[in-house]
């Protein structure tokens, strides 16, 4: 919300699209060309060229399937859930005026978790449901009953972050329960693995699912932009100002939810990006949400991705959490965005 | 006519906060509401601005039901100003002013020059032209209250409600918000704490008392020395200031001030 000119500046404005296009695009070029197995650049180019557009390159099937349904997917999925992710912290920022909200703060993740666990480990829905679609339903689940809680508490924004905390809370002893009375050492390492994000099993369906979601709950973010900067002094000076507050709130909650509960059933629970991309985000562009919106997708997505690239690489041999990663890469760059953006005391 | 309240009710958990209230506002004059803490001027304020929907009874705005008329239409009619609203999110005064716009702009509207022109015109009145860039939180309280009436102002309104707009503010910042809401020239309802500042910047004044409406009018006919006593529960001489207005003078128990006092 700095200074706008009165006569927009369109080749700037055009020349930062431009960049904020391509610099995904070229996170995604290394993420494609980065990996354990060495696939020379040309030849992971003819693989895109071969999966993009068919245009038969003699590329090897094995080299082929690493390239295009293996790093490509992940390396998009990466980008479409670190976006996701950071819209949604950007959102629940702002509605609830809290700092630290975050996109799981409404009991997504933890619910997320008991589904999962109640289908690795109880085998709930037998065959029919995937473990992604048992974090799903319990994403559903958990948000459902945190909605239920935060409405008969008043709806006010302490309440419905209390609302999920007890959620949250509810639903990790849930998970908590089962994993210590009924896995196996084996399941209990597997668990734990999915708890803190893994785009190991990603393919090209989880991109289809995920692609439509992420783009466009980010069109309904962006229609909402105005009144979610309305929001800064609290709902009733929002309303006073002609937002439609519940309307407002019942729609971007829901966006959020969806959003973070699809890339949590895909990828499980990656932690950090959503509360701190929103912040960094601020820190380069201001709070008003017609900018900060797209530059939290932008900023989330290559930082996933780029995460996804060290998790694959840090450990010769082994692939470490995606969560583990963020925290441990975004905790250092987010110390040092805070310093330089410090106030005068 | 400009803005009206028909038996308006309004209770919460039970209890009734607003009790059968009907008042109208006189255009282009303020219109002050007094009353001790508790007796409902901050919920009949927020009735007033349809933040809070009446269980019966009916506000009206140039003789139209508010509850009929779309938030964003009445945005641009009707501007409110709390008491004391903050934000921790890192605005500058122009930032705060141009939230004002909100109910003028589709959700898909660029920033124009009739908006601009408002925001300008909206820090000009309140004297705060200068401190376009400074940061909110550096700002004092009287500053902040001045750009939270900027930001009213910048909504266009005909109607302004302002709500304990000098509270915690000191006396010096108090006279200078009031004398800035008077050259206004707007329609306004001001809820205000102290009775003589409502006595010397109020064309007319409503009291509340336990959510009721006893009494209404001119300074003089309403802050008179047995209602103030009635309500509020204090003794008081009414006196005149040197322009004619209303004086409250507190009468306290002369041994509070002990033997060494005359």
């Amino acid at each position: 919300m700095s200074h706008h000119p009165v006569q927009p500046n369109w080749p700037a404005r055009i020349g930062i699209a431009v960049a904020a296009l391509a610099a995904p695009v070229f996170a995604i070029a290394l993420a494609v060309t980065i990996g354990e197995m060495r696939i020379p650049l040309a030849t992971a180019f003819q693989a895109l060229g071969n999966g993009l557009f068919d245009l038969g390159y003699p590329v090897s099937a094995i080299q082929q399937g690493v390239i295009f349904d293996y790093r490509l997917s992940r390396a998009l999925l990466a980008g479409l859930c670190g976006g996701a992710l950071a819209l949604s912290g950007a959102i629940l920022q702002a509605l609830l005026r809290n700092p630290l909200a975050e996109p799981y703060i409404l009991g997504i993740s933890a619910g997320a978790s008991t589904g999962a666990v109640a289908v690795m480990i109880l085998g709930f829905g037998g065959a029919a449901l995937t473990v992604s679609g048992g974090a799903f339903l319990g994403s559903v689940a958990a948000l459902l009953i945190v909605a239920l809680l935060a409405a008969g508490a008043g709806g006010a924004s302490d309440r419905v972050i209390l609302a999920g905390v007890a959620g949250s809370q509810l639903f990790n002893a849930a998970t908590a329960t089962i994993v210590t009375t009924l896995a196996s050492a084996e399941q209990a390492r597997g668990v734990m693995f999915w708890l803190l994000g893994n785009f190991g099993g990603v393919r090209w369906p989880d991109v289809f699912v995920a692609t439509p979601v992420a783009l466009a709950g980010f069109a309904i973010c962006m229609l909402h932009a105005k009144a979610l900067d309305a929001f800064a002094f609290g709902a009733d000076a929002a309303a006073s100002l002609g937002v439609a507050v519940t309307r407002v709130r019942v729609v971007l909650f829901a966006v959020t939810a969806v959003m973070t509960a699809t890339m949590v059933s895909i990828v499980g629970t990656i932690g950090f990006v959503g509360l701190v991309i929103p912040h960094a985000a601020r820190f380069l562009v201001g709070p008003g949400h017609a900018r900060l919106l797209p530059v939290c997708l932008v900023i989330g997505a290559i930082f996933m991705i780029l995460a996804d690239i060290l998790s694959r690489i840090l450990v010769p041999q082994q692939i470490l959490p995606i969560g583990v990663v963020t925290a441990l890469v975004g905790a250092p760059a987010f110390a040092i965005i805070l310093y330089r953006a410090r106030r005068p005391a | 006519m400009t803005l009206s309240a028909r038996d308006v009710f309004w209770g919460t958990s039970g209890r009734m906060i607003v009790d059968g209230v009907t008042l109208e506002a006189a255009p282009g004059k303020i219109l002050g509401l007094i009353g001790p803490n508790g007796s409902g001027k901050s919920s009949l304020l927020r009735l007033l601005c349809r933040l809070r929907n009446v269980s019966s009874g009916v506000v009206e705005l140039d003789g139209r039901d508010i509850g009929q008329v779309s938030r964003r239409e009445l945005a641009r009619r009707l501007a409110f100003v709390e008491q004391q609203a903050t934000t921790e999110i890192q605005l500058c005064v122009c930032d705060v002013v141009r939230l004002g716009r909100t109910p003028h702009r589709s959700a898909l509207a660029s920033w124009s020059a009739a908006d601009e022109q408002a925001v300008d015109a909206a820090l000009a009145r309140v004297g705060m032209s200068e401190r376009h860039d400074q940061l909110w939180h550096t700002l004092s309280g009287g500053e902040r209250q001045r750009v939270h009436i900027a930001r009213a102002l910048a909504q266009t309104p005909s109607e302004l409600i302002l709500d304990e707009p000098t509270n915690h503010l000191d006396i010096q910042h108090q006279l200078s918000i009031l004398t800035l809401v008077r050259r206004l020239g707007v329609t306004c309802i001001v809820a205000l704490h102290d009775l003589n500042l409502a006595a010397l910047f109020c064309d007319e004044i409503a009291l509340l008392h336990e959510g009721r409406l006893v009494a209404s009018g001119t300074p003089e006919t309403v802050l008179t020395e047995e209602t103030i006593r009635r309500v509020f529960g204090v003794a008081v001489r009414i006196g005149a200031t040197a322009s004619g207005r209303r004086h409250i003078e507190y009468l306290v128990d002369p041994d509070c001030y002990g033997e060494a006092a005359p």
